[in-house]
This record gives C-alpha cells, structure tokens and sequence, in this order.
C-alpha cells in the first residue's frame, strides 16, 4: 500500500461517525487538561486507560489518546498567557512573553498566534509523519535482537540526559523501572521473580496500574502540598485574530519552530518541552530586537506553541516505526496499543494499516478541530479555571479507583496503584523526574529479550552489538553520548563553575 | 534536603546490593552464552549500588543552595492523609460495596482534607457518588464491588 491510497484509507476510517466523536473528545478532554494547571498530559491518558478496554476498537481508542495529547499543547498556552501560570510543562517558556502580551491588553493576538501557530506546526508535523514513518517502518524490518538492544538502551539513555533533570536520578529511576518490569514470571526460563509468594504479583505489575499511580494520583499527592487556589482572570482578551503585522511578525517563528519541533519530537527523551525550549533560545538569538524578547514579542510566543506541538506530533513516529516510545505520554499510548493486543512497531502498518493511517488522518482533522476548540471558545476555557481544586482532586481519585479496579476486577491493583501513588509522590518530593519509570517499564521486557536473544544467536560473543553496521552505529552513538556528558561534567566540575545539584 | 536524598541515595545503593545477591543465588545468572533469568537483574542491581554511592559522593561535593526568599508553604500532612483515606476506601469498596463507600470517602476527604462546611461537603458526596456511579455502571457498563446493604 503506498502513502496516498494509505491515507485515503486512513482518512474513511477517521471520518466514520463514531472516530470523528472520539477524536473530538479527545481535543476536548486534551484542551481542558491543558489548560487546567496540576495535571498533564501523560497523567490524564494514564488515567483514562482503563477507558480503552471499554472502547472496543483500537482505532479510536488510539484516536482519543492521540487527541489528548496534542490537545494538551494548545491548551497549555491559555493559562500561561492570561495568568503566568503553564498548564503543562511545554507551555513554560510561553508565560514568558505571552503574559507580557496579555498584560499590554494583548492576549487575544497571543491566544490567536498560539493557536493557529500550532495548527500550522500540527499539520506540518503529522505531513511528516505521513510520508517519513512507512520507509523507516520498512527500514525497520531489517532489525534483529542486537539492533533492538541498542536502540531500547539508546533510547532510554538519550530519554534521560535529554530530561533536563539530574542524570544520576534519571539511571535510578530508569533501573527501578527495568526492575519493576521484571516482576513476575521470567517469559524465557519460566524462573519467578521478585514475588516474595505472592501469587497475584506472578502475572507481573499491570502498566495502568503503575502509570494511573506514579502520574496521576503522584501528581495529585504532590499538588495537595500547596493550597492551590481558584485564580480569576480579569486580562481582557480583546480580538482573537492577529493582525497582518503580527502574522508577518511570526511567520518564520511559526515555521521555524514547526522543523525545531519536528526533529526534537522524533529523538526519544526529546519531546514537546524540549523543543519550545529550543525554539524560544533560537528566536532570541536571531532575532533583529532580541531586546523585545521577555517584554511581550509576539515571536516569543508563536516560536514555542508551534515547536511544542510539532513534537508532539512527531514523536509518534518512533512509536509507530520502531515500537519506541520516546516520552511518558507516549509510553501511555504505547500501553493502551498492546491494551488492544497491537504491537507498535515496523509490523505495525502492514499488520494493522487501519490503526497506522486512522491515526495519522484522525490526526489532521484533530488539529482542525483544535483551532475552532481554541480560538472562538477561549472564554469558555477560562471559567474552567473557576473549579476548585478541592472538587477536582477526589473526583480523580475517584475516577481512578474504579478505572484501575475495572482492569481485572480485583482490589489488589488499587494497592498496587497506590503503592505507585506513594512512590511518585516521593519521586516528585526528591526531584526525581518520574518520565524514565514508564519508559523503562514498557521497554524493559524488550531490552531483556533482545540482549538474551542476542547471547544466544552469537554464542556469548559480546563483539554481536558491534560487529552489524546498524547496532553497531547505534552503540557508537551510545558511546560518544555516555563519553561526552562524562566530559561535560569534568570540565564544569574543573571549571570551577557551579555544577546542578546531583 | 541533602539529609533526605542522603538517606536515599543509601537505600539505594543497599537495594542495589540485595537486588545482586538476590539476583545471583536465587534467579542464578547462568552463562554469557546461556544467560538466565538473573542477569538482567544483576546488572540493574549493580547499577543501582553504583549510582547510590556517586549520588552520595555527588551530595559531598555540592553545597546545598541558599535560601532564594520564603519558600512556598508545603503542607506535607494533606498528602499523607489523603494517601490513608485512599487504602481505607480500597478496603471499605470490598467490604461495603462501590456506593456506601464511595459516600462516606467523599465525606471523609472533604472533611479530613478541604475542611469543607457540611452542607457543601453533603452536596458533594451526594453528586459525586451519584455521577461516579451513572458514568461507570450505566454509561461505560464497568463491574463495581457489589454493595453489602443490597443483601
């Protein structure tokens, strides 16, 4: 099948009434978590997983969750611009110049660029998507164990020194994952591991378990420390739709943060805070007023938006080519595919074409119906603001003990939920930054198959991840990575500067 | 703070150990040409003690940060309360059955967490149970713990 008749599949599969409906529910429930500060994304899938076992069709559940999360993007922007407050963590570098807008009486323009800025990087994006996921797919085909190997551990290294965080405690966390992931019975010797007798762990910890616990009640836990309160917005919003000069202003903030966001998307660990990140520094730079930047530029605004959900677009692309997930929300979407028994992965379009191409369609009109959620209905997204938090959080609770409850029926999986609970809540209180626990967990039966696979195929012979040109290229790649941030260290430690704290 | 990670960074390191030994004597390594199911393990094991010790030497070596202002107040109790409140509602939804429970969680976490004044708190319990039932029984047809009132 090539990419166009692929697409035009993918598009009557989307456009059936009950994909269209669950696409925009997805749009919506994204867009609101979005703009409510506390939770993310990756929390919020995490939650509604238990909701794909009752959705039936693979398709649509993957439509929603994919929904989710790029809707969780365009969100993210309202309470940064109107209040400094991101709604989620991609959406940090937009308080910047979007409140210094909004507080000039210019949030309108700002809300406007932002949103159509992200259709335009959305859309780019998902192109993409649509024409470089099937030959690396193909690509894809070729790889064996060695070159599986490498890549997991390429990927979950490169997903903890692009985290930002502490190195030391993003291994930690990525080795407590792999173990945790182990639990249960060893699917090669049939040897049972660390169950202590118990005969409910022998089946292993359940992923909604695990990801409802660490994102979405850790999240949770860790926000009922500080009193948060309802803020009422008084900005003006004013017109909505910018103007020719703020659209001459952004256009190339919008197209460059569209590639910056792309790129950084597909590279695991990278992401959608990463790449507003990288976009808003790369603005800065070019920029012929950086002096502007922090004061309310327009480009400060549009750059960053458009980066943040260009990435969240891409990295659907390792996910769906390589069976990789590059970051937790889509380590989320990654549990909900083997939820519904589909292995993401190279097989994935020529086994599953209705899911690879219903995605991607579903994925351009999500986008469409982003900007009209967006841009008339931002008032409406405001008052959201006025829920208390004091509702919210037990309605959660509530919402995911039952959610984690329905998964097998038993009230086990709520300890276990909890005892995740009180692990990501510790987590956030030693700033450890939990993304690497449900990269590791999904990915951790992998890397353990792919190196024993390889042990056995070469006979003990270690030179088997060297010797092919792909893993081979892959672990130099691990190699220049490991021996570069080794001398990274050394020499802000010889510097005499200021090192991060761990 | 540093007391704190100081603490953990030791537990680690020490679960690192056990995680090796464990992983050795009774999931057995096997060979580099037959690996079993330990070696995985053993590895992570091996991991986990290193990096618990250089996050210890890391802690030696970095000054804790100075006081940038008044820190956010952080009330650490409601966290653990809620966390409490959570196991006695897994256990009490066994029990009791999903409705019972449910209502009196509500109750509970709006009293014990929000401080909430009895009649906001009865209205919340009410339409929270109430949805939480209509959204899960009727609509999404999910199993709840049958109730223990209904005979």
């Amino acid at each position: 099948m090539d990419i166009f008749t692929g697409l035009i599949n993918g598009f009557s599969i989307a456009l059936t009434g009950t994909n269209i409906l669950f696409c925009f529910l997805g749009a919506l429930i994204g867009t609101a978590i979005g703009v409510l500060p506390g939770l993310g994304p990756a929390a919020t899938i995490a939650l509604l997983l238990p909701m794909t076992y009752v959705i039936g069709s693979p398709v649509t559940a993957i439509i929603m969750m994919a929904g989710i999360y790029y809707g969780a993007m365009y969100g993210g922007s309202t309470t940064s611009i109107l209040l400094n407050l991101p709604g989620e963590a991609a959406s940090v570098v937009t308080c910047i110049d979007g409140y210094q807008m909004a507080k000039k009486g210019r949030a309108g323009a700002a809300l406007g660029i932002a949103a159509i800025g992200s259709f335009i990087a959305g859309t780019v994006a998902v192109l993409g998507l649509t024409f470089f996921a099937p030959p690396l797919a193909e690509f894809a085909l070729d790889f064996g164990p060695p070159e599986y190997f490498a890549l997991t551990t390429l990927g979950l290294l490169l997903a903890v020194t692009l985290s930002g965080g502490s190195i030391t405690k993003g291994l930690i966390i990525l080795f407590v994952g792999l173990l945790l992931a182990m639990v249960g019975l060893d699917p090669i010797s049939g040897k049972i591991r660390f169950t202590f007798g118990s005969i409910v762990l022998q089946g292993g910890f359940d992923f909604v378990t695990l990801a409802m616990g660490v994102f979405g009640l850790g999240e949770i836990l860790y926000n009922l420390e500080s009193t948060l309160k309802t803020e009422i917005v008084t900005t003006k919003l004013g017109k909505v739709f910018p103007t020719l000069k703020d659209w001459a202003d952004s256009k190339w903030a919008i197209f460059r943060g569209s590639v910056i966001g792309f790129f950084v998307g597909i590279i695991p660990g990278g992401g959608a805070v990463i790449s507003s990140l990288a976009s808003y520094a790369i603005e800065k730079k070019y920029s012929k007023h950086p002096e502007e930047f922090g004061q309310g530029a327009i480009q400060g605004v549009a750059g960053p938006e458009s980066a943040n959900n260009a990435a969240s677009s891409s990295s659907f692309i390792p996910l769906l080519t390589l069976g990789i997930p590059g970051n937790a929300a889509i380590a989320m979407i990654f549990a909900a595919l083997m939820i519904q028994g589909i292995t993401p992965g190279p097989f994935l379009v020529a086994e599953h074409p209705d899911v690879f191409w219903g995605v991607i369609a579903s994925m351009y009109i999500g986008n469409a119906m982003l900007l009209v959620l967006n841009l008339p209905m931002v008032g409406i997204w405001v008052q959201m603001l006025r829920v208390p938090y004091g509702i919210l959080a037990p309605i959660i609770v509530l919402f995911t003990t039952v959610g984690v409850y329905s998964v097998q029926n038993q009230v086990f999986d709520i300890y276990s939920m909890l005892f995740f609970a009180a692990l990501g809540y510790g987590m956030r209180k030693l700033n450890f930054d939990p993304a690497p626990l449900p990269l590791a967990f999904v990915l951790g039966p992998m890397v353990e198959r792919s190196l024993r696979q390889s042990l056995l195929i070469s006979g003990g012979d270690l030179t088997i991840f060297v010797s092919r040109p792909i893993s081979g290229t892959l672990v130099a790649i691990f190699v220049l990575l490991v021996v570069g941030q080794t001398a990274f260290y050394i020499k802000r430690k010889t510097g005499g500067k200021k090192t991060p704290a761990t | 703070m540093k007391k704190y990670e100081r603490i953990t960074a030791i537990i680690t390191s020490l679960g690192g150990v056990w995680i090796m030994y464990y992983a050795w004597r009774t999931l057995k390594l096997g060979s580099i040409h037959v690996p079993d199911a330990g070696l995985l393990p053993f590895l992570c094991g091996v991991g986990l003690a290193v990096l618990g010790i250089a996050w210890i030497l890391i802690l030696q070596w970095t000054k804790e940060a100075e006081n940038e202002g008044p820190a956010e107040q952080r009330l650490w109790h409601r966290p653990v309360l809620s966390l409490l409140l959570m196991v006695l509602y897994g256990w009490a939804m066994e029990s009791v059955g999903y409705i019972t429970s449910t209502f009196i969680f509500v109750i509970a976490w709006q009293k014990v967490i929000e401080h909430e004044k009895w009649l906001k708190t009865m209205i919340i319990a009410l339409l929270g149970t109430f949805a939480m039932y209509a959204l899960f029984v009727y609509l999404l047809k999910v199993p709840i713990p049958p109730e223990f009132f209904a005979g």
